[in-house]
């Protein structure tokens, strides 16, 4: 397994930016240096990295277990935490030392464990890309104080064009996860997310230039 | 996730996007568990796409409380 790691972070490049890189605290900087090294050094630091990955990854799915009925979980924080320490040796040329090393190493075992145990409760199911979801949503709405706004918010959904309409029904109002709908489409992460963020702003301009006041509205997915 | 007309039309403010959350959110938990966040400009953009994208708030929230411990 370490060797397949090796053979990502060879490059005299990145270890030349990473000497250059501004002065890093101190054990953000062993850990650079460690992993820059040869032999066993390296070998030592990658494990303990590893080990750490794995207990953020078990932390992740820990906290989402709920969210899925089987599989081996276990299974699923190791293969997090194998393709975090990928990532990890990928883009550490990227680690400027405004976090500490093990914060910015963190976030990839979290992000590849959520994006994992998201998949994993998603598989096999059909995406709801229609708007049955809607239908629900507009019965909710003549009781709530919004009622009005709400119900020209939808009616504004035919004006966004099919695929902001599509990528936000399913996003906002059938609450699939935007990993999930962005592996099923093709797309990345980023992107789906500027598209969603497109038909809000549609939505928005839309609203206002029917007389509406959309932006009182505290929009977002807060609970 | 209780209010339709917030998720149709989430935040109205900057919004860093998803990339940018990613690179910027080890600095932002470190920042705001030690009481710093004035420190980072981006502070307030980042929290308008935390409202905007849950699972890049889910992700913050999981970075936050592993950092934090127990």
């Amino acid at each position: 397994m370490l060797t397949v790691y090796r053979s990502t972070l060879g490059s005299m490049s990145l270890v030349d930016s990473l000497a250059d890189a501004a002065t890093l605290p101190d054990d953000s900087q062993r850990w650079v240096d460690r992993l820059t090294a040869e032999g066993s050094t390296r070998e030592q630091a990658l494990t303990e990295l590893h080990a750490l990955l794995l207990k953020a990854a078990r932390f992740e799915v820990s906290r989402r277990r709920g969210m899925v009925r089987g599989g081996d979980l276990d299974d699923l924080a190791l293969q997090a935490a194998d393709d975090a320490l990928v990532a990890i040796l990928r883009r550490l040329g990227d680690f400027e030392g405004r976090s500490r090393f093990t914060t910015w190493a963190y976030k990839f075992a979290l992000l590849e464990a959520a994006v994992k145990v998201r998949q994993l409760a998603w598989q096999n199911r059909e995406l709801p890309m229609e708007p049955e979801g809607l239908e629900r949503v507009g019965g909710t709405a003549a009781a709530g104080p919004d009622a009005e706004l709400l119900q020209a918010t939808l009616a504004c959904l035919d004006e966004l064009t099919p695929r902001q309409r599509d990528v936000l029904v399913a996003l906002a109002i059938n609450g699939v996860p935007i990993d999930v709908l962005a592996d099923s489409l093709g797309a990345t992460r980023g992107a789906l997310y500027k598209t969603l963020h497109d038909a809000r702003r549609a939505l928005r301009a839309r609203l206002a230039e029917r007389g509406y006041r959309p932006d009182d509205v505290e929009g977002g997915d807060r609970d | 996730m209780t209010d339709p007309l917030a998720r149709l039309l989430g935040p109205s403010g900057p919004d860093v996007g998803c990339d940018v959350c990613f690179q910027l959110l080890d600095r932002y938990v470190e920042l705001e568990l030690a009481g710093r966040l004035a420190e980072l400009p981006q502070a307030a953009a980042l929290e308008t796409h935390f409202a905007g994208c849950p699972a890049c708030r889910e992700e913050y929230e999981s970075l936050r409380d592993l950092v934090a411990g127990p």
